[in-house]
């Protein structure tokens, strides 16, 4: 693995720009009404991941009113191929 | 228990048995082609050692369009096909939030049923099947399928009426055209 | 392959598993295979009076596909490790893709 650190740079696919962001704080938009922001400690070409000290915000609609209310919640977690946007 | 490593993550790769392996039957399989050595045993890693054991056992198996079967697993393969034996469809209403639910069972017989249709299987504990759940009581079929149907038109419209306000503010549904439950 | 090797190092950990319904089980891990389905054991339901059919069922096994999270405890993850070996399984897929081409 001598040319490891050159490799680790090198950008041929939108998943490697994925790895650059390894132990940084990203924002991942799901299926569904859901929002993670959280630090990125593993992925794969599934994207799956692995995110430490989560905040997730999930979008509730009120029944009546135009207001959403946010629900947020903090814990690790493993989302499973739910990526759109990191 | 010695906790096998990631590290040593790769190598096994073209080992694995991709999906468009081999169907494996449950009962009396070969075994499946397992990658090489983890520290535990790799067979205890397949969908064939997960299922093994609740061969032959009394199970609940949710379906993702929310019906729960409650029967014997005969035979299952590495999509968790199943086939379900002296199967029971059991189903639940809850019109009262402020009393108690009611519930039935309805024979079903024989299933076989496609994996990718599969939410979970849960062993039963025999100790605790011939109790009711929790809050629930025994009613005729007919009622309870009645009540369930009411419920469910109630909360398709609402569902419906929830999407459209989150599809106006850029979100997706998580499952367009159909609801889990 | 590197998220089937991770769920290995859990093995008879106390884990939280969210589907997509919703439903949110927590139980020792006992077996995961490379589809990611999970067996869990000894469980509890979280909000378990909403989810009656879960009242006698004692493990589980869950289908790979209809997870939305596994949670964690915090302390059973060795992350500069785990960055690791991201690191490099991606770096070996690409090595791989090379390979073919050339």
């Amino acid at each position: 693995m001598a040319d490891a650190a050159e490799e680790s740079t090198h950008v041929s696919e939108p998943l490697d720009l994925v790895r650059l962001l390894l132990d940084e704080v990203v924002f991942v938009k799901l299926r569904g009404d859901r929002e993670l922001k959280g630090r990125l400690h593993a992925y794969d070409s599934h994207c799956n991941l692995v995110l430490g000290e989560v905040e997730e915000t999930i979008y509730v609609v009120d029944e009546e009113e135009e207001s959403d209310e946010v629900k947020v919640r903090s814990a690790y977690v493993v989302g499973r191929r739910k990526l759109r946007w990191t | 228990m010695e906790n096998p490593s990631i590290a040593h993550a790769q190598p096994h790769q073209h080992q694995q048995q991709g999906p468009q392996g081999q169907p494996v039957l449950g009962r009396g399989a070969a075994p499946l082609a397992t990658p090489p050595a983890q520290q535990l045993p790799p067979q205890m890693f397949t969908t064939a050692a997960q299922l093994l054991d609740l061969t032959d056992k009394k199970l609940m198996v949710a379906l993702r369009d929310g019906r729960k079967l409650i029967g014997v697993l005969r035979s299952w393969d590495q999509f968790a096909n199943l086939v379900l034996q002296n199967t029971v469809e059991r189903i639940f209403a809850h019109p009262n939030p402020s009393a108690g639910g009611l519930y039935a069972d309805i024979d079903r017989g024989v299933f076989l049923v496609r994996g990718e249709n599969v939410l979970l299987l849960g062993e039963i504990d025999l100790d605790k099947d011939d109790d009711p759940p929790a809050g629930y009581e025994l009613a005729e079929p007919e009622l309870v399928h009645r009540l369930a149907e009411e419920q469910k038109d109630k909360d398709k419209v609402k569902d419906r009426a929830r999407l459209r306000k989150l599809a106006s503010i850029g979100f997706e549904g998580e499952n367009i055209g159909e609801v889990l439950l | 392959m590197l998220f089937f090797s991770f769920f290995k190092t859990l093995i008879d950990h106390e884990v939280t598993v969210e589907l997509k319904n919703d439903i949110q089980i927590r139980g020792t891990l006992k077996s995961v295979d490379q589809y990611l389905n999970i067996r869990l054991d000894e469980i509890s339901v979280v909000e378990e009076l909403k989810y009656p059919h879960m009242s006698s069922v004692k493990n589980v096994f869950i289908r790979g596909s209809v997870v939305r999270y596994v949670h964690l405890p915090a302390g059973s993850v060795d992350v500069p490790l785990l960055e690791d070996a991201t690191r490099r399984a991606s770096q070996g897929e690409m090595r791989k893709i090379l390979n073919r081409l050339t």
